[in-house]
């Protein structure tokens, strides 16, 4: 290129004036107008690189992405030393959410245009995302000196010193904020949260006192408007410095709001009572707020955690019997986690038998009606939850079919019926029961989505889609691009479940990767806020949106979707022959060939129907275009060339945010292994070593990595080799051969099922005779061993992948111990039975039990 | 059930919730816009797991022309899961972010929507916590259904 210019010549004044107009009408978002006078132009100046970058800015902005970016390239190219250039440039990575590379931009574009407010402003936002705070305190530092008299420039430097971890700093430029400060108006909402900020930072700093002193005196002149958080600061503040007055504090928070828990533990623990064992000190005082206070709920909530013996019985009895008598469904949720104390449980259990008797006894005494109609259904419902808890299922769906043949209308105890029958393995009944109890309130969205839930665990994928769509946008695409744009993780995971166990790992795959898109849009959120919250002067929940977003991967919708995508990808990595035998359309059955063209005629219609809607005056936003799926089922994703890879990248955050997850170990070890990287798989396996020495997944790959170890081991660094072995040593003993260790721990772990089916797949790994591996395979559902549904359906699975012969054999063993699970039964069982859990009649009882029989079984 | 200012953190459950019980659901950008604006409006409650069950998502509307000339607050969604009604847990949550909008922003009034036919929620606005109706803004809902736009004085 030539004509790299280093002068560069200044457009005559014509084109000047039309540049000038240009970047108004961009700014104004006039583009087709703006269009046209780059145009005009670059028909004189075909190489003015500002010109070009303006219009490929613009051209992105009209929809035409691929054809802007090119155009900017070229006009940079032409220009590199104006920032106008790189500005745009940095725009358009911006928009890419390409964050690194559009510091880069701005930086070369401020270094062209030094005080450029634009430039600065958004260099700050960028570098606050990319947690650059030693830069970004420079930039602070140059946007205040540039306008000072703008409030949110001080605000902004002081929280720059704070993310770069210099509270001292961060207080100087406050105090000096606070100085200059003229005329603050009365009730100032902006000016009371600066206030808020600048005492945490002197909690931050251990200046307890000053803290106090600053927020006692800002509540008595009503600077600070947030009485919550002045009482909750005033009682945090006193516990920490150790005073009597922390219980007036926490005192005063819970007469504010006396449900909050946490006031009356602070105010119980500033006086070195406990809530967490029973104790007298703690009854005592929490009756005291009972009295004061009677539209509290939370000290008798509480009572019950500390109260013991008969006091705790005269509680719990009052307690229950209130909220029975009120008919309060979440009841039992409220009091089960009391059943860690055996006693506590056993008083329950009486206190509600004891109340059922009462009222099944004023049934057979009145000759009409039951007294008390209301009460008896409650405590039956407890009851009913109480039993199956404790995995007495029989038992509870006795109680639970009696409630039923006398109130069949209530949509909880079918919502109960189903969790039940969810719990004994017959994911098909209870998807019946759920799908009855929506049947009683079609409007209500809490029951839909239950019962398209359990259409989805029971494998009734198609079915579970037509109920969601019952409540999703009508003009979108399909129910799933609705609840995905909505962000339903809930949605994205269990379809992706339900799509995995039957063997869709396209779709699975698909539906993962797109919570893990959905976390990134929620990393990417945080960006506007940057630069919003100085605005606004809300900054202490500022910074708790930055720690959050420092997390945000840590949360189990994140680490389900990684861990299970990186299975997938291992799994087409070991076997690339999987994703062609997903892909022939022959494996769609009839239904999904229809669905398939189904949506693809949706789709179009939906593109058409955009199209007719008329074009506005103003350019269409292209961000509203609704996006076009370009892997509508996944197997472009299944199909990557780089599977280990993204694999690992979705897997990394779990090692600094998820630490405890074993699950989450094993899953980088699976990948590391794959990709050669030993030190890390082997680090990987010490970490679940250190949390659970006995894990059976870490059995597994103890024996897979001692058997990969001799091959791969040559291609360390003696260094490496010998940190390597060593660590191996450690995990498994050498001289130690793997079939022996894998018979060791069958010893040790025999009556848990989860260990057998590890000591099973480690055998095959080990190519065990085939003897010796069903043995153990079928001792998994044998008596004595403790085993439940799911690891019985892993078996089954495992059985499948191997090609073993006596997959049918082992599911008639599991249905024998697990009797009333429809897990097991044949695919033409299954598809008989899914037909009977979507009806449009009323609902009977289906088992037939005479009323007769059950109360002869109840009383 | 614990009942709070929601927290940042909080933000994802309430998400969770409001996809479960509404069909008016919102991008997790807009829920972030909200605690970002006025962290002290909204509240939630939690069960003992820490499960959002319940929440009430708030906002102040300044005052803008001759229609609208009162500084206010306004209820842009509350829902609390079914296994967890019958607790009144709805009205705590309401009554605590009126207080809030009235101490911090000294909000005249308090503004919310609701469908027409929801009838246990129009008693909890109307006859448990004192709103009036307003007016009626046909066609409000996305499937088509009137609202009644309620208000509560808060002077």
């Amino acid at each position: 290129m030539s004509k790299l210019a280093l002068q560069k010549k200044p457009l005559p004044s014509k084109e000047a004036g039309l540049f000038k107009e240009l970047l108004t009408l961009y700014e104004t978002r006039q583009l087709k107008k703006g269009l046209k006078t780059a145009d005009q132009i670059l028909k004189k100046f075909p190489e003015h690189g500002e010109t070009l970058c303006m219009k490929g800015l613009v051209l992105t902005n009209m929809g035409r992405r691929e054809e802007g970016i090119d155009l900017v390239k070229k006009g940079i190219k032409f220009d590199l030393m104006s920032h106008i250039c790189w500005h745009v440039f940095g725009l358009i990575q911006k928009a890419d959410k390409n964050y690194e590379e559009a510091l880069k931009s701005y930086t070369q574009a401020l270094r062209f245009d030094k005080e450029n407010m634009n430039l600065l402003r958004d260099s700050a936002s960028l570098q606050t995302q990319l947690r650059l705070f030693e830069s970004l305190v420079e930039i602070r530092h140059t946007i205040l000196r540039l306008r000072p008299n703008q409030r949110q420039n001080w605000i902004g430097l002081a929280v720059a010193h704070h993310l770069n971890g210099n509270l001292e700093e961060a207080k100087k430029v406050l105090e000096h904020y606070f100085y200059s400060l003229k005329n603050i108006p009365d009730y100032d909402v902006e000016h009371s949260e600066v206030l808020l900020y600048y005492i945490s930072i002197l909690e931050g700093l251990g200046e307890l006192s000053l803290a106090l002193t600053e927020l006692d005196q800002s509540a008595r002149s009503r600077t600070i408007l947030d009485r919550m958080a002045i009482l909750e600061t005033r009682a945090r503040i006193l516990t920490k410095q150790n005073v009597s007055e922390a219980d007036e504090a926490w005192q005063s928070l819970i007469e504010r709001n006396p449900d909050n828990y946490e006031s009356y533990r602070g105010y119980l623990t500033s006086q070195g009572i406990t809530l967490d064992t029973p104790n007298p000190e703690a009854v005592a005082k929490l009756e005291e707020f009972v009295t004061k206070i009677p539209r509290a709920t939370a000290p008798l909530r509480l009572l019950l955690n500390v109260s013991s013996g008969d006091k705790f019985k005269e509680l719990i009895g009052a307690y229950i019997t209130k909220r029975l008598e009120k008919g309060i469904p979440s009841l039992f949720a409220d009091i089960k986690s009391l059943y860690v104390d055996e006693e506590k449980r056993k008083v329950v259990e009486d206190i509600a038998d004891g109340l059922r008797e009462k009222c099944a006894l004023e049934i057979t005494v009145s000759s009409e009606k039951d007294e008390d109609p209301s009460t008896h259904l409650w405590t039956l419902y407890f009851l009913a939850q109480h039993y199956s808890y404790l995995k007495q299922h029989t038992k509870a769906l006795t109680i639970l079919d009696f409630a039923l043949h006398h109130t069949p209308t209530l949509p909880e105890l079918l919502l109960l019926k189903g969790r039940i029958l969810k719990r004994l393995g017959d994911f098909i009944g209870a998807a019946k029961y759920i799908h009855d109890a929506r049947l009683l309130d079609g409007q209500d969205r809490f029951l839909n989505t239950k019962c398209g839930k359990y259409l989805l665990r029971a494998g009734m994928i198609e079915e579970a889609s037509r109920i969601f769509g019952m409540f999703t946008k009508k003009d979108a695409p399909s129910p799933a691009s609705d609840l995905q744009d909505m962000q339903s993780l809930l949605f994205m995971l269990e379809e992706a479940d339900a799509h995995r166990r039957d063997g869709k790992l396209n779709m699975a795959l698909k539906r993962y990767m797109a919570v893990k898109s959905t976390f990134d849009d929620f990393d990417n959120d945080q960006y506007d806020f940057h630069g919003y919250n100085l605005r606004k002067f809300t900054i202490n929940i500022y910074l708790t949106l930055l720690k959050w977003e420092d997390r945000i991967r840590s949360h189990p919708g994140y680490v389900k979707a990684a861990i299970e995508a990186s299975r997938i990808f291992v799994l087409v990595h070991d076997d690339p022959s999987a994703v062609s035998a997903l892909q022939s359309t022959d494996n769609l059955t009839e239904a999904e060939k229809k669905a398939k063209k189904k949506a693809k005629k949706a789709e179009k219609k939906k593109v058409e129907e955009d199209k007719k809607a008329a074009p506005q005056p103003n350019d269409k936003d292209p961000d509203e275009q609704p996006k076009k799926d370009e892997d509508p089922d996944g197997f472009k994703l299944l199909g990557s060339s780089d599977p280990l890879e993204q694999a690992a990248k979705l897997l990394q955050p779990l090692q600094t945010l998820v630490p405890e997850s074993t699950d989450g170990w094993i899953a980088i070890y699976d990948v590391a292994i794959r990709r050669k990287k030993l030190l890390q798989a082997i680090a990987a396996l010490n970490r679940v070593h250190s949390l659970d020495p006995t894990h059976p997944e870490l059995h597994i790959r103890l024996v897979d990595i001692k058997q990969r170890s001799e091959s791969l081991a040559p291609s360390l660094s003696t260094q490496a080799a010998s940190v390597f072995s060593e660590t191996l040593t450690q995990l498994v003993p050498e001289g130690l051969s793997l079939e022996t260790l894998n018979s060791q721990y069958l010893q040790k772990h025999g009556s848990d099922g989860k260990a057998l089916l590890a000591v099973a797949k480690a055998m095959n790994i080990l190519n065990a005779p085939q003897e010796e591996l069903d043995s153990t395979v079928f001792g998994i559902v044998a008596e004595g061993v403790k085993v439940d549904v799911k690891t019985a359906l892993s078996t089954v699975h495992f059985l499948a992948t191997i090609k073993s012969q006596r997959v049918t054999e082992f599911k008639e063993a599991c249905q024998k111990r697990f009797q009333q699970s429809t897990a097991f039964s044949s695919p033409t069982e299954i598809a008989e039975l899914k037909k009977t859990v979507i009806r449009d009649s009323t609902i009977e009882l289906t088992n037939g039990v005479t009323n007769e029989e059950v109360k002869a079984e109840l009383l | 059930m614990n009942i709070r200012v929601a927290k940042v953190e909080d933000i994802p459950g309430m998400q969770a919730c409001n996809l479960q019980n509404l069909p008016e659901n919102y991008a997790m950008k807009f829920w972030i816009i909200h605690a970002m604006t006025w962290p002290q409006i909204s509240f939630v409650a939690e069960d003992h797991k820490g499960r959002i069950v319940g929440y009430v998502l708030a906002k102040i509307e300044e005052p803008e022309d001759e229609t609208s000339p009162e500084i206010h607050g306004h209820v842009n969604s509350i829902s609390v899961l079914r296994s967890y009604r019958r607790l009144g847990l709805a009205k705590k949550l309401m009554l605590l972010s009126q207080d809030a909008m009235t101490s911090i922003y000294r909000a005249h009034y308090c503004s919310l929507h609701v469908r027409k036919s929801n009838k246990a929620a129009i008693a909890l606005y109307r006859d448990t916590l004192g709103f009036e109706v307003a007016k009626v803004e046909k066609g409000y809902y996305g499937d088509g259904e009137d609202a009644f736009s309620m208000r509560l004085s808060l002077r």
